[in-house]
């Protein structure tokens, strides 16, 4: 029997000094109606497979080996005027990360969704606008006929999905890939999504290749399972055999890394230990720049919260984006200073604290190690500038401080003299630990610290916080979304929504059973394996 | 949006009030307008007669508020150089002008944007070359002297076109071409990046992963996006048009309204080089306006 969907030995190269394999021997096959899902982390190819089939591979990529067999079609068999009128978008479709920029900011969703239609069917208007407005209603959004004259910057992010699942799919087609479709969205959003996309898969009887980098996810929805690392197909099989009996390594320590992060922790007894930071009745308010002839808009970023910290432990702030976590985070640094409230360290308000007594407190460790790196310092100079800042020592002092830091996070000596663009995300991030550690500060905010890495460096990441705090004991504040992070890390919790704290406890407990409606929500978003 | 037309009306409104107010303040401060009217050679008593005899005594906002009222009611003065009602000055140099402006940015048009489309569907190909160095070309090539050369060539060589002068439309052809070819640069420039930019884009991709190629997929899903830094340059260069076709109007003999400020200037005509500063001015905030209005309304995220 002829397979629905099979790619043999596919190649992909980027010129470059040497042509090497972007995409090494890839092969796939799909079976009518079934699913697949890839899994990868960056750079490992996922996408660039999707891109060939689609034909949508930026201009300087190469083929350089391999077939593609579509419903009994050989694709490189047909041209490209003939696959974009009888393929893209017909028999194939395809929804994107970033909702945010995938829909065209200048024309209404009713005429995107309309043209799509009417493009491959060469129908009317009227018809192309009751058949829009059809599946609009089956991706489940509301007020449609209002909806179709609105513009993609009215829709927020998960709206704006629906719109682009209901774009794609309102020809009908017979395969739908979708790449990392719920990534950039929060994680509630998420699940809505990912159920939707698979209630429409059963509804429209069509085969779904779901890219993502999260394993989690995958299992979910597909069947059958690709792992790829560096253009390479690691393994391929039923998910249930992969995940349950990995053959290769990589996959196992994918799979351990998530198993880890996922472990149920004994609750901690937490030793009454001395309160380190009080947060007073904060406030901060955001104003937006005000037009002529318009009231100021302003916005309530944190809302008269109070919390404290004890010395020693490690505490989750947790929410979504806009829930005001990272303006906590920036005002306990000092970096923002507070509408109202006060935030005590150690008895003394951070306002009112000079920049180097406060730098001996309080540390920062921000999200993303490419851009918080000087370009053009060495690593040893990265890692000793607070020191220099702060303390005035003779020069082989530091050198020794700079170098026994570097141990501590693992870095190896010879990182010394390097600059961050010889550094791989991992390693950077490391470089930032140090830097934050080598004053010796009570306190480390991280924020986000491990969004932007891949799974298998997420785990050694944080099990650098955690061997860190064990050996200097050092209090953490840790601003997450990512529920697993929080889980692995933090003995408390507090959960934030519109800039106010939902719900505050014990890690363990607050996550098993949480009591307010959107602490339950976020829980339910996660994916296990 | 009739909210967000009213709203950049008033700010013009201001804009405006504000720039007759400095127009006028500097012309007098820097000219003592007796003298201007007295003439060069005449005697202290003479200038200090002409002075109350003109009312030039008079504090300087007073006279301000009554040009200003008059400006209002179409009532700009008389011009001491001309002997005559700058209102009937400008309304017989100003369709030369305006014809002159009009045809140039129609070249300009015709010509910057139909290449930068082909330069950016085609980047750094022999197009995108050929392009980019007619850019250079315009860029480069003084307008006096692209004027001159025309005029030998399509005038004199090739008798086509007349020399000078501004009786028929076929007289504006060889200025136009030359102050329209001002503008190529920039309109194509950004026409080409506009476009390159919106083809890389997400959005595109989306378009393409549903199947629109070609024309199809530059005019009805790419274009609207790459022109709106255009029409903002477009409105500029159309202000410019209005305001700097000094030379290409002498070059060519055409009593326009640049070759009336340049007499204007050189007899120290105060009202008459006042009103000109001021409608030159106004003319820009006016086709910013326009440009701002079109903007927001092929670009629904601006209309808030």
């Amino acid at each position: 029997m002829n397979n629905f969907l099979e790619i043999k030995n596919l190649s992909i190269a980027f010129p470059g000094n040497h042509l090497v394999n972007t995409l090494n021997n890839f092969n796939l096959k799909l079976e009518k109606n079934g699913s697949l899902g890839i899994v990868g982390e960056s750079g490992s190819g996922k996408t660039l497979s999707m891109l060939a089939l689609t034909r949508l591979l930026p201009k300087q990529a190469i083929v350089s080996s391999g077939s593609i067999d579509f419903l009994n079609h050989n694709l490189s068999e047909i041209d490209n005027l003939n696959f974009y009128r009888n393929f893209s978008g017909k028999k194939i479709s395809m929804i994107f990360q970033e909702p945010m920029t995938a829909l065209n900011p200048v024309y209404t969703i009713g005429r995107q969704l309309m043209h799509t239609y009417m493009y491959h069917n060469k129908v009317g208007k009227k018809e192309a606008h009751h058949k829009s407005l059809e599946m609009l209603s089956s991706v489940k959004l509301s007020d449609n006929l209002e909806r179709m004259k609105q513009y993609p910057h009215q829709l927020s992010g998960g709206q704006r999905q629906r719109v682009m699942i209901a774009m794609a799919l309102i020809n009908n087609p017979s395969l739908l890939i979708a790449d990392e479709p719920t990534t950039a969205l929060d994680v509630t959003v998420q699940k809505e999504i990912i159920n939707l996309i698979q209630e429409l898969k059963e509804k429209f009887g069509m085969a779904l290749i779901f890219i993502s980098h999260d394993l989690g996810v995958v299992s979910q929805v597909s069947k059958n399972i690709i792992v790829m690392k560096r253009g390479d197909i690691i393994e391929t099989g039923k998910t249930y055999n992969v995940l349950n009996k990995p053959k290769k390594l990589y996959t196992k320590t994918l799979i351990s890394c998530l198993k880890n992060l996922n472990t149920k922790r004994k609750k901690n007894q937490r030793q009454k230990n001395n309160k380190i930071i009080e947060v007073k009745n904060l406030s901060k308010i955001y104003k937006l720049p005000s037009k002529l002839f318009s009231a100021k808009k302003i916005i309530n970023a944190v809302n008269d919260i109070n919390f404290s910290v004890y010395e020693g432990e490690t505490l989750s702030i947790i929410g979504e984006s806009g829930s005001g976590k990272s303006t906590v985070a920036k005002m306990l640094n000092g970096l923002l200073t507070p509408d109202r409230g006060e935030i005590l360290i150690s008895n003394k308000d951070v306002n009112k604290l000079d920049t180097n007594e406060r730098a001996e407190m309080i540390q920062p460790v921000f999200q993303d190690p490419y851009s918080t790196l000087n370009p053009n310092h060495t690593i040893g100079y990265i890692i000793a500038r607070p020191l220099i800042l702060n303390k005035p020592f003779l020069f082989d002092e530091l050198r020794n401080l700079v170098l026994k830091t570097m141990d501590l996070v693992g870095l190896d000596k010879g990182f010394y003299y390097r600059f961050p663009n010889q550094l791989s995300g991992g390693q950077r991030q490391r470089v930032a630990i140090a830097r934050a550690i080598i004053l010796e500060p009570k306190i480390l905010i991280c924020d986000e610290p491990t969004s932007s890495l891949d799974v298998t460096i997420q785990e050694q990441i944080l099990q650098l916080l955690k061997n860190l705090k064990q050996k200097l004991g050092i209090t953490i504040i840790l601003i997450s979304h990512d529920i697993s992070v929080v889980k692995y890390l933090s003995e408390r919790i507090l959960v934030m929504l519109d800039g106010e704290i939902v719900e505050t406890g014990d890690t363990i407990s607050t996550l098993q059973n949480p009591k307010k409606e959107y602490t339950k929500k976020l829980m339910s978003a996660v994916y296990e394996i | 949006m009739l909210r967000f037309i009213a709203g950049r009306l008033i700010v013009v409104i201001a804009v405006a009030i504000t720039l007759s107010f400095i127009t006028f303040f500097l012309l007098n401060y820097a000219i003592d307008p007796a003298q201007a009217v007295a003439g060069e050679e005449a005697l202290f008593e003479e200038i200090e007669q002409v002075r109350i005899q003109y009312g030039f005594d008079r504090p300087i906002l007073e006279r301000y508020f009554e040009w200003a009222s008059g400006v209002m009611r179409g009532n700009f003065g008389e011009s001491y150089y001309w002997n005559k009602s700058v209102y009937l000055l400008v309304l017989e140099r100003a369709p030369e002008t305006i014809t002159l402006a009009l045809m140039s940015v129609s070249v300009t048009i015709i010509i910057a944007i139909p290449l930068g489309i082909l330069a950016a569907l085609n980047p750094n190909s022999i197009i995108d070359r050929f392009a980019l160095g007619i850019a250079v070309a315009a860029q480069a090539v003084p307008n006096f002297w692209l004027g001159l050369l025309m005029i030998i060539l399509f005038a004199l060589t090739f008798p086509i076109f007349p020399v000078s002068g501004d009786k028929t439309y076929f007289h504006f052809v060889l200025p136009a071409i030359v102050l329209g070819a001002s503008s190529v640069p920039p309109v194509m420039r950004l026409m080409r990046t506009g476009l390159l930019d919106v083809v890389d884009s997400d959005y595109i991709r989306t378009a393409r992963s549903n199947g629109f190629y070609g024309w199809n997929l530059t005019i009805n899903h790419s274009m609207r996006n790459a022109v709106l830094p255009v029409v903002s340059v477009l409105a500029v260069q159309l202000g410019h048009k209005f305001g700097g076709s000094v030379i290409t109007e002498s070059v060519f003999a055409i009593n326009g309204l640049g070759r009336l400020a340049l007499e204007s200037i050189l007899g120290t005509d105060i009202p008459t080089v006042q009103i000109l500063v001021f409608i030159f001015a106004f003319m820009f905030l006016i086709f910013n306006l326009f440009a701002d209005i079109l903007n927001a309304y092929l670009d629904p995220r601006l209309r808030k």
